[in-house]
């Protein structure tokens, strides 16, 4: 790795007090198993490297007047034990579990994983699905901002060069809403995703309401697929139409054609996964009532 | 440069270091315990695996100073002069180890997973080791030894795995 | 005097031999980094060798301990770190190396360039491969010049500073592409191709015109890596008497020293080889890569000289698996008896010779498989590419033709109705059968071992 200047701020306030000061030239580092990775191959060295790992600020998954909070800081094992997540959001430990292998998920982070902002990310479907929103600390102050604004393009969030990261918030009306990730990888571990897919709905009087179907690694950013979500809006629930609702979704993404997966392929994939997950996210509805 | 202490194996180290200093090489190049092998360097292959206050982490990705006063256990760390590891004796005992280099890094999630104290089953050692490869493809003697020292340890059973009716 | 040793007195001395064993070792590690004292002998070490029994491996220990002393585990005193420049591009003429920019970066103690190595080039059949090229790169991981620096860091970033002005050639990529004389010839030889092979048997056309139906089919295999989890690694010391040591991960050591004599223009006797313990090989650790390269960097510096391949390096510049090309073409009779058989290989060699010669000879035997065959006729041609080179890796050229023959065998028997299974043992080979190259062939087990495999793991039940 290139030279840098290795700054552990003890409070969030240092944090970003240090990076007011540096930036642009500092890099934000928790988990680091994308951060140092992208290190070891710059061409130039960043300058200032922030650990942000050890401040509890950005630690904790607990339950707000807006919602679930998590911090940004928590770690996609830890999101895989929490008792609060099992009860209320269980899709998104599937999501964790999909992320790298044991070690990374030992390290990275949800926050991290945000804000490296790849489209093939593995917990951006599940949360966009949720309509979770994001809290932005920088200098001015705090702000929020729904994480379908905060994902810009590949590798690129809509914080500024001084800003950090705080937490995710599940609003309140989506706690406990039956939904379901699934990821498409060439193996188990350690895969990047060719296709993610996650889908959240309510059933009210056997008619499909708040629909939300969210796609990765198939766009420059993870989207979501408005139109099949308003094809179910508001319908009878049926598996005919869920079946309809997969093939509009396809026609929603552009995905790529590389030496992992074919666009043909991918394509198969974007029908299979979001029909998989909106049954799953169905079945679920049917186990609550 | 910068003073990085860590507990390793039990015994508090103290190195001087550049900041950009992985975490694998204080330990491999300052400390010298070369048993964490270095393979990718980008945290692929688990060769590098190493236990952080209980935890299997990649140490090529995370820096040193991370790790400033968290209890790391290295392969060295796991036997004794008195006690042959359960583990390390199981790997051996079944030949799992054919070139060797992925074994500390395989041992170590290993012992992070019998560490959980949870009952494990063929799929749980496959989801745990599916962060550490091993290019001998010795993969069936790997799970053979975490199961062998799974039991050995835990004193408990893997359930059978019912043989696919004809 | 020999048939009275029992068993027992061996099982015995055995183990005697592992515990000197053990008490040589203890001193020599460190205090509480130590072998557990009170281990048995595992119990599978003391049987005699046999089938079915679990068996160890005497290294099993050192390995899972942490204790094994790869290249990478070694410092010596006053050790540095060099690393390769890779071309980056896959055809050019070099026209000028400047490393002077490099030579002034912090840390660094030498520079090394092709043209400074006495004797540029090696190779086990022919020496077409220089060790950094000094003329024309010839594939993208081509070494163009080498540092020696205090860290690691420093060097990588000094290979940053190295200047190279290349006036680019023509790609050659595709192998059947490159065999045409109007190809553009990689080793200004007056063809691609470098090496072929012919076997005929019988008479191919006499026997396709008695057989009921003719098949034909190309199939294609890609490049594999071997990606050893150790990457090659070697540390070199030039003493004061002119004698150099190496250690290296060279998994042909004999073979490697007269190379490394060649090309360091140095008898023999001066250069001592260590091989250590070896992180994965499949063939891929067969030849020489960074071994002059240290020794001469060490010449210049005074210093010992380690040089470790980064994963990035692993993947283009080491050797690989040979993609081949396969057009067969098979006659046969409606009982499903192969009459006839037509091969065509195609070898990519790569941008260099290495073992390519030999595996080109290997697939070229195995290509008929193991059928009986009375006429046969394969063609098999190694062709030069502007790719990174193949070499030896496990199976030396078999894998590739028996993914060949093997998916032909499915195909005419899906073709002709007859069960996969039925079709193989009609034609494997008996008892005294001959090998395409004549060869007679003794305690040949194919069919039953078919018959076996297959009624193990159900084969029957699965096809109803």
């Amino acid at each position: 790795m290139k030279p840098f200047d290795f700054i552990q701020p003890a409070t969030i306030d240092a944090a970003i007090l240090a990076l007011a000061e540096y930036s642009p030239n500092v890099r934000i580092l928790n988990g680091g198993t994308d951060c140092l990775v992208e290190l070891k191959h710059v061409a130039q060295s960043p300058g200032v490297v922030i650990d942000v790992s050890r401040l509890q600020g950005l630690k904790g998954i607990e339950i707000v007047d807006a919602g679930l909070r998590i911090g940004a800081g928590v770690t996609h094992t830890e999101i895989m034990a929490d008792p609060l997540i099992k009860e209320h959001v269980p899709a998104m430990i599937d999501a964790a579990h999909t992320v790298g292998a044991v070690q990374t998920r030992n390290l990275g982070t949800l926050g991290g994983n945000l804000v490296t902002c790849v489209p093939s990310m593995d917990s951006g479907p599940t949360l966009l699905a949720l309509d979770a929103d994001v809290t932005i600390l920088g200098a001015k102050g705090t702000r929020q901002s729904s994480l379908t604004d905060f994902f810009v393009a590949p590798r690129k969030t809509s914080l500024e060069p001084d800003e950090l990261l705080l937490e995710i918030i599940i609003p309140k009306e989506n706690l406990g809403k039956p939904a379901s990730f699934i990821k498409f990888g060439l193996r188990k571990g350690q895969a990047l995703a060719l296709v993610n897919a996650a889908s959240a709905l309510w059933v009210e009087g056997n008619k499909f309401k708040d629909v939300r179907i969210a796609l990765g690694a198939v766009a420059p950013v993870v989207i979501r697929a408005s139109k099949a979500e308003a094809l179910l809006e508001g319908q009878s629930v049926s598996e005919g139409l869920i079946q309809e609702a997969a093939k509009i979704a396809v026609g929603e993404a552009k995905p790529i054609d590389d030496f992992r997966a074919s666009k043909e392929y991918r394509n198969d994939l974007i029908e299979v996964g979001t029909r998989r997950t909106l049954q799953a996210a169905l079945g679920a509805s049917n186990i609550q009532s | 440069m910068t003073d990085v202490t860590l507990i390793v194996n039990g015994e508090t180290k103290t190195a001087s270091v550049p900041p950009e200093t992985t975490l694998l090489k204080m330990l491999r190049e300052d400390l010298n315990y070369t048993g964490s092998k270095l393979g990718c360097d980008v945290g692929d292959c688990g060769a590098c695996t190493v236990l952080v206050d209980g935890l299997a982490v990649n140490a090529c990705l995370m820096l040193a100073g991370q790790a400033e006063g968290k209890e790391i256990l290295t392969i060295e760390g796991l036997s004794t002069l008195e006690k042959y590891h359960p583990i390390q004796k199981a790997f051996e005992d079944v030949a799992a180890l054919q070139c060797g280099f992925c074994g500390p890094g395989m041992i170590m999630t290993t012992k992070a997973l019998i560490d959980q104290d949870e009952d494990v089953t063929r799929q749980n050692i496959k989801d745990a080791l599916s962060g550490n490869l091993c290019r001998c493809t010795g993969y069936t003697k790997i799970i053979e030894g975490v199961i062998d020292a799974y039991q050995e340890i835990t004193g408990k059973k893997l359930p059978e795995i019912k043989p696919r009716a004809a | 005097m020999a048939d009275e040793v029992k068993v027992a007195d061996k099982t015995e001395t055995v183990e005697s031999l592992r515990k000197i064993d053990d008490n040589l070792r203890l001193p020599s590690v460190p205090e509480k980094r130590v072998f557990p004292k009170e281990i048995d002998v595992s119990a599978a070490r003391m049987q005699t060798p046999a089938v079915g029994q679990r068996a160890t491996r005497p290294d099993g220990r050192m390995h899972g301990l942490g204790q094994t002393k790869y290249i990478d585990d070694m410092f010596f005193p006053g050790m540095i770190h060099a690393k390769i420049k890779r071309a980056g591009i896959a055809h050019a003429k070099i026209k000028s190396i400047d490393v002077s920019e490099a030579e002034k970066m912090p840390g660094v103690m030498a520079t090394l360039i092709g043209s400074e190595i006495p004797v540029n080039s090696f190779g086990p059949s022919l020496q077409d491969q220089p060790l950094l090229a000094d003329d024309v790169v010839r594939h993208a991981g081509d070494g163009v010049a080498a540092v020696a620096a205090v860290t690691e860091q420093q060097a990588l970033d000094a290979l940053e500073k190295i200047k190279i002005v290349y006036e680019e050639l023509p790609n050659v990529f595709d192998p059947v592409e490159a065999m045409k004389d109007d190809a553009y010839k990689i080793h200004n030889n007056e063809s691609n191709i470098y090496a072929s092979k012919t076997i005929m048997k019988g008479d191919v056309e006499k026997g396709f015109a008695d057989s009921d139906f003719i098949f034909e089919r190309t199939f294609t295999t890609q490049m594999v890596e071997h990606v050893p989890m150790e990457p090659h690694a070697s540390i070199g010391e030039w003493d004061a008497n002119g004698r150099v040591t190496l250690h290296s991960s060279l998994g042909r050591i004999t073979l490697g020293r007269a190379d490394i004599s060649r090309t360091l223009e140095m008898p023999i006797n001066r250069i001592r080889i260590i091989a250590t313990v070896v992180g994965g090989n499949f063939g891929g650790k067969n030849e020489i890569t960074t071994e002059p390269i240290v020794a001469l960097l060490s010449k210049k510096t005074g210093r010992p000289v380690k040089c470790v391949f980064t994963r990035e390096d692993e993947f283009i510049s080491s050797t690989t698996r040979h993609p081949f090309v396969m057009e067969y073409k098979t006659g046969m009779s409606k009982e499903g008896k192969i009459m006839a058989r037509k091969v065509r290989l195609i070898c990519d060699g790569g941008a260099y010779c290495s073992w390519s010669e030999t595996t080109l000879g290997k697939a070229c035997i195995l290509s008929a498989g193991p059928y009986n065959i009375e006429n046969l006729h394969v063609d098999a041609y190694a062709v030069y590419t502007t790719k990174t080179m193949t070499g030896a890796m496990r199976g030396f050229g078999a894998p590739q033709v028996c993914f060949a023959y093997e998916s032909h065998m499915d195909d005419m028997a899906a073709e002709l109705g007859i069960e996969p299974l039925e079709i193989r043992l009609k034609n494997a080979f008996n008892e005294g059968s001959a090998s395409p190259t004549g060869q007679v062939l003794e305690a040949v087990v194919v069919k039953d071992s078919l018959e076996m495999a297959t009624e193990r793991f159900g084969w029957k039940e699965w096809r109803k």
